[in-house]
């Protein structure tokens, strides 16, 4: 048995929000794991848009190991040819189910460089995480394929706890005993 | 920084609450304690399929059929969430699947205990899946962020299990004489099993101190069991059900409800390899890998001719 490439998936809840990483799947292509994020990831309505990216091309840092190792920076280099990577941080340590946001976009010529112009660039807060990757190497659900990949489960509301009226009929069992 | 300043700088964020992830630096013991722990619980949402997989074509209406297909995609997406947060530490895909197709990798033993009537499945929803939600809902407060975040997702969407499970125990309870017959034969299958779910008393844990050290867990499993039966024991008695323990008692003075003891000889016996369906349940696993060999081949095969068609 081998395993297949493993895919970082990202999702956007909302209208108006960044995609944020769910956790991974693994496929055999991206179409394939696209599919499998959907499966994994959406079982409920809460999804307009699916990314998923090559684990292999995500190029990653805490900010522990900013702190004690520089030696994996470039010297920046605006001459060779520049291709657009995306940001994602993490922001926050709260208890919430946060990981890393979509937090926007830097030109560069390496996943290295890419990342110290987006320490320059996106330098507010106090980020944990940092990870870049470069933007073909996503591939995204089509406004097209979200109808017919999210819009199903929307109508199984029986996965939903509010559906089940339980802790109002055990009330009026227990208040009649 | 030596080991010993870093594994101070280690727990004091910990203290602070603050997740450890991926990347960071973390004892060899933390990461090896957690590679167990999270893939033994991927496997158990794996595994726990099966129990009521056997149910689905069996369903006495649509509704509960779609309902029970849905509980049990879920588990199975519960199983990727925590591969995922297994893998996020070093350990493969691969190795952990190997391990528990093999025999080597435990799960849950609550799932080598057979599903016999359709009162059972109610029974898991309220009982098996509420005790898990009691331990889950204290590991999303684990340490580690990517078992913590997988905790919350899972969470968030095993309130659904629970809350169908007790609507059906509630309706067969004050239904016919067969069916409160049928649930409260479940229910007294299913009880001890599941008060072992939250494993060995503190004192007998071997792995206790430490994962409660590093924040992996932080609380005792004696403390998330005297909750679960301090939630359920009376609930259980206003449907009019009984349960098979004699000396369950309310205590007035610590408002818990006291429970007898526990037959952990029997947990060893089921855990080491001979309950009621440890057997079932690995052949059971072995043969889904094996019947689904064909569709790994076919798309391993799509995806080499797309990418032989794109040169």
């Amino acid at each position: 048995m081998s395993q297949w490439p493993r895919y970082e998936v990202f999702q956007q809840d909302k209208e108006g929000r960044p995609h944020q990483n769910a956790g991974s799947v693994h496929a055999p292509d991206a179409e394939m794991a696209l599919q499998n994020a959907r499966d994994v990831f959406v079982r409920r309505p809460n999804c307009l848009s699916l990314w998923v990216v090559p684990a292999a091309a995500i190029f990653a840092k805490t900010a522990q190991e900013l702190a004690e190792d520089d030696t994996w920076q470039e010297e920046l280099d605006s001459n060779t040819d520049q291709e657009t990577y995306y940001v994602f941080q993490k922001q926050s340590q709260r208890r919430a189910m946060t990981y890393v946001t979509h937090v926007g976009e830097v030109e560069a010529s390496s996943p290295a460089q890419a990342l110290q112009r987006a320490l320059q660039k996106y330098k507010g807060g106090t980020p944990y995480v940092w990870w870049v990757c470069p933007a073909r190497a996503i591939f995204r659900s089509e406004t097209a394929d979200v109808e017919s990949m999210f819009a199903p489960a929307h109508d199984k509301t029986f996965r939903m706890p509010n559906e089940y009226r339980v802790v109002a009929q055990m009330y009026e069992i227990r208040q009649g005993e | 920084m030596s080991e010993e300043e870093k594994l101070q700088e280690f727990e004091a964020r910990i203290a602070r609450g603050e997740k450890i992830e991926p990347g960071d630096w973390m004892p060899a013991e933390y990461r090896r304690q957690l590679i167990r722990m999270i893939s033994q619980h991927a496997h158990s949402e794996v595994v726990g399929m099966l129990p009521e997989g056997a149910w689905i074509t069996r369903a006495p209406n649509l509704r509960r059929k779609l309902i029970l297909l849905a509980k049990v995609q879920d588990e199975g997406g519960h199983g990727q969430y925590l591969y995922h947060a297994a893998e996020s530490l070093g350990a493969t895909r691969e190795e952990m699947i190997d391990a528990l197709l093999s025999g080597r990798a435990k799960y849950s033993n609550i799932f080598n205990y057979p599903s016999l009537t359709w009162a059972d499945i109610g029974t898991i929803g309220w009982l098996v899946d509420g005790a898990a939600i009691v331990n889950q809902i204290m590991l999303a407060q684990s340490s580690y962020g990517p078992y913590s975040r997988a905790m919350v997702r899972i969470c968030a969407e095993e309130g659904f299990h629970k809350k169908q499970g007790q609507e059906m125990v509630m309706r067969y309870a004050k239904g016919t004489p067969k069916q409160q017959a049928m649930i409260q034969d479940a229910v007294n299958r299913w009880w001890w099993p599941t008060l072992m779910m939250f494993g060995l008393p503190d004192k007998d844990s071997p792995h206790h101190e430490i994962l409660r050290r590093w924040g992996v867990k932080v609380r005792s499993n004696d403390d998330l069991r005297q909750e679960f039966v301090n939630e359920l024991a009376p609930q259980l008695l206003a449907l009019g059900l009984t349960i098979p323990d004699p000396d369950l008692h309310h205590d007035e003075t610590t408002g818990n409800w006291v429970y007898g003891q526990i037959d952990w000889d029997e947990f060893w016996r089921v855990i080491s390899g001979n309950g009621p369906m440890n057997k079932e349940r690995m052949a059971a696993r072995r043969q889904a890998h094996e019947d689904g060999a064909w569709v790994r081949e076919a798309l391993e095969a799509y995806a080499q001719k797309q990418v032989a068609g794109s040169r």
